[in-house]
């Protein structure tokens, strides 16, 4: 490869004495005590490391969490490039096709295979991409659910919406009885909360055709909620400010915010962000578009995947395998680092018997959300996902800010999706 | 006439040093306030939990942040040092001897002013990478030591303190090229090497974007990238409002103490063009 | 006096190359190798095969000038190098008027406070970008911020700082409280250096103060003016930092508001190295014209008696 010749061509020009590069050989791991390092983010997973670093002491897991989510997968895509990344990583479930197409993640099915039932189908075709080969453990997933303030649902007489167009009169409601409060924001920043409510809508935005990709973000069922929304937020039924703002936050804390679509992992933010509100939320599922057949998207949701240029695949994987369905280490996960997991057997599990510090009073908080989880929907990422959230993030932005429909920005996200993908050089359909 | 604008000028030059603290007064006061207090009083009253965040600050991830900080410390110190040497050997070369290739080393040096880090920041990490650098302090110090302005700063500071006849006297005596830096030229050019000192050290303290792409592991960020990523926790983590309040008010003293104890060394009259020698 | 050729010859012609031979070394390594790589990089694309999802699915391909023409034709460059453009123009005058103000100010006599002042004006010059813009954000935000809770005391319109509009005002701002002091310490300082004597004749010929600072100091120091000008130009045509932290507080600003974010989009958040080069070639050439431009009117001034 060209590339290649040039960058030695360099390193010999430069004449320096060279340290320790990463020669990977890939196959058989080196024999005696080795270090692996994890790049990661889930608060306080560190604790749940130290476990393994307990257990085994000759195979210590070394952490860092510099990034997260999508800054993480630019680090990893960089670092790549360079041979000196990490040996295991922290990837989200949307994020896997870049890196498997970018050949940056090692393919463990060798080791895996035996771990498929673990996890639910859906999960786990996420992490195969409909392929033979298992690119990553599933570690948690995100359901979403919608969270509310059950005091001011109480105080303004509003009942607990079970469809959108419940959601709908219910936020035009508590309008007019408290002018400065909303039941919820449209956030333009958030993509994956738009992508989750998509995919409960049935929208499907990637698919694969043989050796050809399909995009159809602007497909009918995503139309019907980017209309959705944009109907709401013209009448001003919904907030327009972005999410994970200080001003968000303060809204949380003040009740002027009193209503959250978010996912399972949303005690642990509202926990830190508005700690003053504690006991005060209560959760529900998500409001339908079929009250007859319940079904809801996903928010986040991440998994452990080795990378490629790990010359410790074997450990890597028996790692990776450990942290996500040994009952220890995922009971320390939902206690320690708060994530909702993955793994069938621990949704029902002794970690998840009590509910959530934030949600003292929700005594059937987990069994509720095990109940929702099983109707998430699955979802086929494409190989430019970032592509897309970031003509999300402009495209929507722009739209709300002109005060204009939100459905010519989905299509727009649709348009620069497909001419990325084409001048990447991928066949779309 | 005069007495009746008598007071305006005061009053207008007190408004911009009150434009220009208010920010730092927000922080001052932002870190009293617990993560409660932060987003439910009004902004100016004081909150309760000064010590407290500053207790919660050194405990996150067992003293990190303190580990930051020491980074900070290390690579603009060191770079500072280093890059204040370099302009020195430098800018006397540039000043003092007029040889062939002198206007384009200079130039040379100048237009890298001109290209911004973003650009050169994925080639310098492939190319750092490629010899097994990444992820060192050294991937953060080693750019850092180059400073252009810090050369056009030293050669006009040597050009206006460096009297040729001092250097020609020193030759007359037969000292050594080498000697004569050292022991004549250096000396006579400090005021000019602590400014490109200082200047290099608020430089490398403050860059946030060379050791976001060349650092990996959390353990050798500087302290602006630190605070970064307690802002940037990702959507299923609270982010730490309170902690990188208080962290961006304990990064911001260092640099205030070294401004106020190096001041009088501060000839920045090296970039009005009216140094006199 | 020993005749300049002796002289030249006794100081040893290795000498200068010596003593540059660091600094051009490490020229070479940390400027000039990753430009030349960067201009290597953008004649290249990425070329997918299939699905794009096995080993070796991608290769590189050699693009010609196809990035360039590319990033020439790309209408939210265009965008985005206006929208600096609007940028720049609203701070680089504000900022450098402030600045001599304040040095005009503190060079006056008869002002009081002048030494808490100048202290107070170049603090901001120690706080990175980032956290200026957080900071400001959390001024700006209206639920955070003591100036919409007045405005709303007082009953007065609110201010949107965060619309569309507003948000050149709103990153200008926090550009010119960081660079207000260090502008302001450098006219200062050249106004230091005037001789006192000038001021006094002009008194003495009925000058009052403000034509003394008009006629004879803003003159004086057009040359630190210049510098100054300059340097600032360079500093707005790369601003990145801030639109990059402010972007997810508001809905108006896109990811690619500057054309340097649209370099960090393309070469992180889209893994395109090559396209990122290509842009990356383009806005440096611009900037080179337009500085060394502005550099050749200001050499004569800016290196006085050393040519």
């Amino acid at each position: 490869m060209r590339l290649d010749i040039a960058r030695k061509a360099v390193a010999a020009g430069l004449g320096l004495a060279l340290l320790a590069g990463c020669g990977s050989s890939g196959g058989q791991d080196p024999e005696g005590p080795t270090e692996l390092s994890f790049w990661a983010w889930a608060p306080n997973i560190e604790k749940v490391v130290d476990r393994w670093n307990a257990s085994h002491p000759d195979r210590k897991v070394v952490m860092s969490k510099q990034a997260q989510g999508d800054d993480l997968v630019t680090k990893l895509l960089t670092s790549a490039k360079a041979g000196s990344g990490p040996d295991l990583a922290q990837v989200e479930f949307q994020a896997l096709p870049t890196l498997v197409s970018n050949d940056v993640l090692a393919d463990v099915s060798a080791d895996a295979a035996a771990v498929e039932g673990e996890f639910p189908e859906g999960v786990w075709q996420q992490v195969t991409l409909g392929g033979d080969g298992v690119y990553a453990i599933p570690q948690d997933s995100g359901p979403m659910m919608f969270y509310y303030r059950a005091d001011l649902f109480q105080q303004y007489g509003l009942t607990v919406p079970t469809t959108w167009d419940e959601y709908a009169r219910t936020a035009r409601t508590l309008r007019s009885r408290a002018p400065d409060r909303f039941l919820g924001t449209f956030s333009s920043n958030d993509p994956g909360w738009f992508a989750g409510l998509a995919q409960q809508a049935g929208g499907s935005w990637w698919s694969i055709d043989g050796d050809t990709w399909r995009v159809s973000i602007d497909d009918a069922a995503t139309r019907k909620v980017a209309a959705y929304w944009s109907g709401l937020v013209a009448e001003g039924a919904v907030d327009k400010t972005p999410m994970y703002t200080p001003e968000w936050n303060k809204a949380l804390n003040d009740g002027t915010q009193i209503g959250w679509v978010s996912a399972v992992w949303a005690p642990g933010v509202l926990a830190g962000n508005a700690g003053g509100t504690l006991g005060r939320w209560a959760m529900a599922p998500l409001p339908q578009w079929d009250a007859a057949s319940p079904r809801t998207g996903n928010w986040g949701g991440s998994t452990t995947a080795v990378m490629s240029a790990s010359t410790k695949r074997k450990a890597a994987a028996e790692f990776a395998i450990w942290l996500n369905t040994d009952p220890e280490a995922v009971a320390a996960l939902v206690t320690d680092s708060g994530v909702y997991p993955a793994a069938t057997k621990a949704q029902t599990g002794s970690a998840l018997e009590q509910p959530p510090a934030f949600f003292p009073a929700q005594e059937d908080f987990y069994p509720t959300a095990q109940k929702i989880a099983s109707t998430a929907a699955s979802f086929t990422w494409g190989p430019n996902v970032n592509v897309a959230y970031t003509a999300y993030k402009n495209a929507f932005g722009a739209a709300i800010t002109a005060g204009t429909d939100l459905v010519p920005a989905l299509s727009e996200v649709q348009r620069a999706t497909i001419d990325d993908m084409r001048a990447s050089g991928f066949k779309v359909g | 006439m005069r007495r009746a604008l008598g007071a305006l000028p005061t009053l207008v030059l007190l408004v911009g040093a009150a434009y220009c603290l208010l920010p730092v007064a927000w922080v001052v006061v932002a870190s009293t306030k617990s993560g409660g207090e932060l987003f439910s009083t009004s902004t100016f009253s004081p909150g309760t939990a000064a010590l407290a965040n500053l207790g919660d600050l050194s405990s996150y991830r067992d003293g990190l942040f303190w580990r930051w900080m020491a980074n900070s410390a290390l690579y603009a110190g060191v770079g500072a040092l280093l890059s204040a040497a370099l302009s020195g050997l430098t800018g006397y070369a540039l000043a003092k001897f007029a040889f062939r290739g002198r206007s384009l080393v200079f130039n040379a040096l100048i237009a890298g002013v001109l290209v911004p880090s973003v650009v050169l920041a994925v080639p310098q990490y492939l190319l750092i990478s490629e010899v097994g650098l990444a992820d060192t302090h050294l991937s953060v110090l080693v750019p850092s030591v180059l400073s252009p302005y810090g050369i056009y700063l030293a050669r006009i500071y040597a050009a206006a303190a460096v009297p040729d006849d001092v250097v020609e006297a020193a030759r007359t005596d037969g000292a050594g090229e080498g000697r004569i830096l050292w022991s004549v030229a250096a000396p006579m050019m400090v005021p000019g090497l602590v400014t490109v000192f200082l200047f290099q050290f608020v430089a490398i303290w403050n860059n946030f974007l060379l050791p976001f792409i060349m650092l990996g592991d959390d353990g050798k960020f500087p302290v602006t990238l630190g605070l970064y990523t307690m802002l940037n926790q990702g959507n299923t983590t609270p982010a730490l409002y309170t902690l990188a309040i208080v962290g961006s008010l304990v990064s911001v003293l260092p640099l205030i103490a070294l401004f106020l104890t190096l001041q009088r060394y501060w000839r920045v009259d090296l970039l009005s063009g009216a140094v006199k020698a | 006096m020993p005749s300049t050729t002796s002289r030249r010859r006794r100081a040893g012609a290795a000498t200068p190359y010596l003593f540059v031979a660091p600094a051009v070394v490490l020229f070479l390594l940390v400027l000039a190798l990753p430009i030349a790589y960067t201009v290597y990089l953008s004649l290249f694309r990425t070329e997918v095969s299939g699905l794009g999802l096995g080993r070796g699915s991608r290769r590189e391909v050699f693009a010609g000038l196809g990035n360039y023409a590319r990033t020439l034709t790309d209408s939210e460059m265009g965008a985005g190098a206006l929208r600096v453009l609007g940028y720049g123009a609203l701070l680089v005058p504000t900022m450098l008027l402030l600045a001599l103000v304040f040095a005009l100010l503190l060079d006056e006599d008869r002002v009081r406070a002048r030494g808490f002042s100048r202290i107070a004006i170049f603090l901001p010059y120690a706080v990175p970008g980032v956290i200026a813009t957080l900071l400001w954000g959390f001024l700006y935000l209206p639920s955070t911020s003591p100036f919409a809770q007045l405005l709303d005391e007082l009953s007065l319109p609110e201010v949107d700082l965060l619309s569309p509009t507003g948000i050149y005002f709103a990153l200008a701002n926090i550009a010119v409280w960081g660079g207000v002091g260090y502008n302001t310490i450098v006219l200062h300082t050249a106004l230091r250096s005037i001789p006192r004597d000038l001021y006094e004749a002009a008194r003495i010929d009925g000058c009052s103060a403000w034509q003394v600072a008009l006629r004879i100091k803003v003159p004086l120091v057009a040359p630190a003016l210049v510098l100054t000008t300059l340097f600032s130009v360079v500093a707005t045509l790369q601003v990145f930092a801030e639109p990059t932290t402010l972007a997810p507080l508001t809905n108006s600003l896109s990811r690619t508001w500057s054309p340097l974010m649209k370099v960090y989009q393309d070469a992180f958040a889209r893994g395109d190295v090559h396209s990122a080069a290509a842009a990356s070639v383009v806005i440096a050439a611009v900037m080179f014209v337009l500085s060394s431009g502005l550099l050749r009117i200001t050499r004569s001034r800016a290196f006085g008696g050393e040519r």
